[in-house]
């Protein structure tokens, strides 16, 4: 039994000295996001974003020798249970920074991350009030309004100025919906009608045949999940008008989908090698799709900050994350951006879907 | 520390909860799944009076509690015109149509954009911001709550809703005022209700119709009865429990592409576990 | 027309829901218990519909072979989980809280093992239109309103002409009484909980086919099909049905006269109102 005790504790003293020099610190980041319920359905595409970007990053060897490790946490979309895993991961797990989405619980943490100097940083929530909900909170891409003007511009410069709005009602739809009631007047349209739809819900039938009625050259559309069903069934009821949105159009499935002919969209310029598609499809056997797209964005930025830092032997804080984001202020990753202040400017372009492929037809930038 | 007082002043806000639900569910025999608009009313009113700096925090608090007796009153005089079963429906669509009015009266309640940036509470002029702070008034809340509970069930209207419990038609008979018996023990919950609203909107300084809806509802119905019902006990135990459950289940190690809907499996798995082997909670009488 | 084309999808719409509510109404006339995990059932039809399809089944093979494992599922649910609460003597909150539970643990299955996206049904001729005048219909949704007026009719001949039908009338307006004259009620359950499984995979399979395949979705219909359900009578088999098309001509008319947002809203106002006056339904036998 000694002779057993011995060899058990030479074994443990050889894998503690040589266990602790070989491995460098891993750093460990938070992301809180709806894993469940129905948000699911959209909080499923920015995790595997985040976590494919990461994978590809440690497989790599980590940053500077550091592997990267997100924890994830489930709010269900809820801004109580947000709290709670904020909380829970400052307190107990020390990350200096929280990927985030959704605007309820986003806006119920910026006031906690500022207290904490905690890096928030949002890919999905396009909210105008997130712009200034925190000095910590850095949102990747831009508020919803920018795009809004820009496709708002170009559809009544295409001759279509009577105009019938689809929006989901929900903080983000609705975030369009006003946005689109401000700048199709603006560039000279009128607003003949607007039609809500709930979250998840895929019968949009009622909805464009309502629409419809009012006869409206194009159709402006502020959702964020079901627009396949919705292009499907546009089709099915023989539906003429243009369909304009953002660039929450860029679904692949959509994209493929014969029914979603013509549809225009403004789109955020994005650098996306084919291999890079394939390899994720490979993995988790579908598209990568707006949302995957947008965090696997952010976290190609966040690891660029990091191996700022880590090159630089400084403390990796909240604080010294963003003030190396803000410093570094370009980015080229998948989705090339700047950062002039909290939200990220981007180039948008105007695209439009033309037999199974998103074709651009005008490039901009939303200055 | 700061993760400790969060789970500790949300469970004491579901605590108010749960003595709500419990006095007007298990008590009163009221089935309700409308709570949560209840919760919701308080929440709004009190966020509402503190972000157009009409009223400070106590005043504000206080309209929001009698304004939910009356809005509890309301919404259980159906039940008592129509029978348990039916009730359970109307309860359902109450609470459906509430979220519908929280979600789009957006001049009232922000729509579904929520109310931001509610400031915290002040007490004599001071404001409580730090955590530490929030959770002792929270503390001091549940408390207050739960000796007037003790107290209510040890008076004769506390015994009188035992009785109508166990034989209404027999205190009908005793010539006693079961209407009133019920709609008193409704007012109350109401009450309870809307404390916790007051404090809830606070805490989180952000309010959404997310917070309000059907789930919260049957997250306060699970509370009662895995915490046991028609006990006071069994009201502290629940909250306690079932918001440190996920927290727990977090722990164990599953793979990361379905470790969230593995979790609220064995959530689900639990509650069943639960009603099978002990349906009367942890501390609750057999309902 | 615009109301034209309202109407024949709403129509289309509410046959649907009417075969979720008859199926629901046969299980709680019944055995009395407010069957949630039945949206359980009417999801994962469609999942394991789009399973089979995915894998190369004929397509009618794939609707008859998810009906069939559903009757199972239903019946495994009354076996395994129903019956030995009932043995417990558990009340009817704890049974539904078991419900949802179960519920809980079917909805997460299915997202661990599908993931949460919207899957379509890869089935080409779902979307073919058929046109008559200016209103158009897919054939899906034609299919489903012919499908569910058969399943209509199909229960309606079943529960009145066949001897379990009248069993299960039976077993459902005294099961006291059944009891007695052996007609041995908990078989009878099994049988309940199987056919109406049974019925309920068949808008399970078909309103993806047409809509798209989510978790997370089934409770939405279940709960606006107990209000037709109630609304209609409870026991009444044509109340439930009509009740079902009625609230779903309601909602896509509505947008005529008042703005989407409320048209759900509306409707739930509308059923409190009504629970007010008229609790017992439209359609309710003398009992």
């Amino acid at each position: 039994m000694n002779r057993l005790i011995r060899c058990a504790v030479a074994v443990l003293a050889i894998c503690l000295t040589f266990g602790g020099v070989a491995q460098a610190e891993t750093i460990r980041l938070g992301a809180i996001l709806p894993l469940t319920g129905p948000g699911a359905l959209i909080g499923t595409q920015q995790m595997r974003g985040i976590q494919f970007a990461i994978d590809q990053v440690n497989a790599k060897g980590g940053v500077n020798g550091n592997k990267i490790e997100v924890l994830f946490e489930d709010n269900q979309a809820k801004p109580d249970q947000s709290i709670l895993s904020f909380n829970k991961l400052v307190d107990l797990q020390k990350v200096p920074m929280i990927f985030s989405a959704y605007s309820g619980p986003t806006l119920a943490m910026a006031p906690l991350a500022t207290r904490k100097k905690v890096l928030l940083i949002n890919a999905g929530a396009q909210a105008d009030k997130l712009a200034t909900a925190s000095p910590y909170l850095i949102n990747t891409l831009p508020t919803i309004g920018d795009e809004v003007s820009v496709i708002s511009k170009y559809v009544v410069g295409e001759g279509k100025k009577r105009a019938a709005i689809l929006f989901e009602n929900d903080a983000a739809g609705i975030a369009g919906r006003d946005d689109y009631l401000k700048a199709f007047p603006a560039a000279g349209g009128t607003i003949l009608a607007q039609e809500p739809t709930q979250f998840g819900q895929t019968d949009f039938r009622p909805a464009l045949l309502k629409l419809a009625d009012s006869k409206p050259d194009v159709m402006l559309v502020s959702i964020t999940a079901g627009l396949q069903q919705m292009a499907q069934q546009y089709k099915q009821l023989g539906l003429k008008f243009m369909v304009a949105g953002t660039t929450f159009f860029q679904d692949p499935s959509v994209v493929a989908d014969p029914a979603a002919q013509g549809f225009v969209h403004t789109q955020v310029r994005i650098d996306a090698p084919p291999a890079l598609a394939a390899a994720f499809k490979q993995k988790y056997g579908v598209d990568m799709e707006f949302f995957v797209r947008q965090y696997y964005n952010a976290t190609e930025i966040v690891v660029a900050v990091l191996d700022k830092l880590t090159a630089e032997k400084k403390p990796i804080t909240g604080e010294s994350m963003r003030d190396t984001l803000l410093a570094i202020r370009k980015f080229n990753g998948l989705i090339p951006l700047e950062f002039k202040s909290n939200t990220a400017t981007v180039k948008l372009d105007i695209n439009v879907m033309k037999d199974g492929k998103d074709v651009t037809i005008k490039q901009l930038s939303n200055e | 520390m700061d993760f400790l007082f969060s789970y500790i002043a949300l469970a004491e806000i579901y605590v108010l909860l749960s003595l709500s639900t419990n006095l007007l569910v298990g008590i009163a025999g009221i089935f309700s799944v409308s709570q949560a608009a209840v919760f919701g009313v308080g929440a709004y009113i009190v966020a509402w009076f503190l972000m157009n700096n009409v009223l400070g925090f106590v005043p504000a608090f206080l309209i929001a509690a009698a304004g939910c007796v009356v809005l509890n009153i309301l919404l259980t005089l159906p039940a008592l015109r129509v029978s348990g079963d039916y009730f359970v429906v109307t309860s359902f669509g109450i609470q459906l149509l509430a979220t519908a009015v929280f979600t789009n009266w957006t001049t009232g309640t922000g729509g579904a954009n929520g109310l931001p940036g509610i400031p915290p509470p002040d007490l004599f002029g001071k404001a409580l911001e730090s955590t530490g702070q929030i959770v002792t008034l929270c503390s001091a809340a549940m408390v207050l709550s739960c000796v007037a509970f003790w107290l209510v069930m040890r008076a004769p209207f506390g015994r009188m809703l035992r009785a109508i419990r166990e034989d209404e038609l027999a205190v009908a008979a005793a010539g006693k005022n079961v209407l009133r018996a019920k709609v008193s023990a409704a007012a109350l919950a109401g009450a309870f209700a809307g404390i916790a609203g007051g404090l809830y909107a606070t805490f989180l300084s952000f309010v959404d119709p997310t917070s309000f809806d059907l789930d919260a509802s049957i997250l306060m119905l699970t509370m009662v009865v895995v915490g046991g019902a028609r006990t006071l006990t069994g009201s502290i135990i629940g909250p306690f429990l079932l918001l440190a459950l996920p927290q727990i289940l977090t722990l164990i190690e599953i793979p990361t592409t379905i470790a969230a809907a593995a979790r609220q499996l064995l959530y689900g798995v639990l509650l069943i576990a639960f009603m099978l082997f002990r349906p009367q909670g942890l501390a609750g009488e057999k309902l | 027309m615009l109301a034209v084309q309202l109407l024949v999808n709403g129509f289309v719409t509410g046959c649907a829901l009417g075969v979720v509510a008859i199926s629901f109404s046969l299980i709680y006339a019944t055995t009395k218990i407010f069957h949630v995990a039945h949206a359980g059932i009417y999801t994962l039809a469609g999942y394991l519909a789009w399973t089979f399809v995915s894998h190369g089944v004929p397509d009618i093979a794939a609707l008859l072979l998810a009906i069939a494992l559903g009757a199972l599922g239903g019946a495994a649910i009354q076996q395994f989980l129903y019956a030995p609460l009932e043995r417990r003597k558990a009340t009817h909150l704890v049974v539904l809280i078991a419900s949802l539970g179960l519920l809980a643990v079917m909805q997460n299955i299915i997202a661990a093992v599908y993931s949460a996206n919207i899957l379509q049904f890869p089935v080409p001729w779902g979307s073919r239109m058929v046109a008559a005048g200016s209103i158009r219909l897919t054939w899906t949704q034609l299919l489903t309103a012919v499908l569910s007026l058969a399943a209509y009719a199909g229960t309606m001949w079943f529960a009145h002409r066949t001897i379990l039908g009248k069993r299960i009338r039976a077993v459902a307006s005294n099961p006291f009484l059944a009891e007695i004259t052996r007609l041995q009620p908990q078989a009878v359950y099994i049988y309940v909980l199987a056919i109406a499984s049974a019925i309920v995979c068949l808008p399970g399979v078909l309103v993806p086919l047409d809509l798209g395949l989510q978790p997370y979705g089934g409770i939405t219909p279940l709960l606006t099909a107990t209000i037709a359900m109630i609304a209609g009578g409870v026991g009444s088999i044509s109340g439930a049905f009509a009740l079902s098309v009625l609230i779903a001509e309601l909602q896509n008319l509505s947008l005529l006269v008042i703005p989407g947002e409320w048209s759900i809203g509306i409707t739930f106002f509308i059923f409190v109102i009504f629970m007010l006056f008229r609790p017992t339904g439209l359609f309710t036998k003398a009992r």
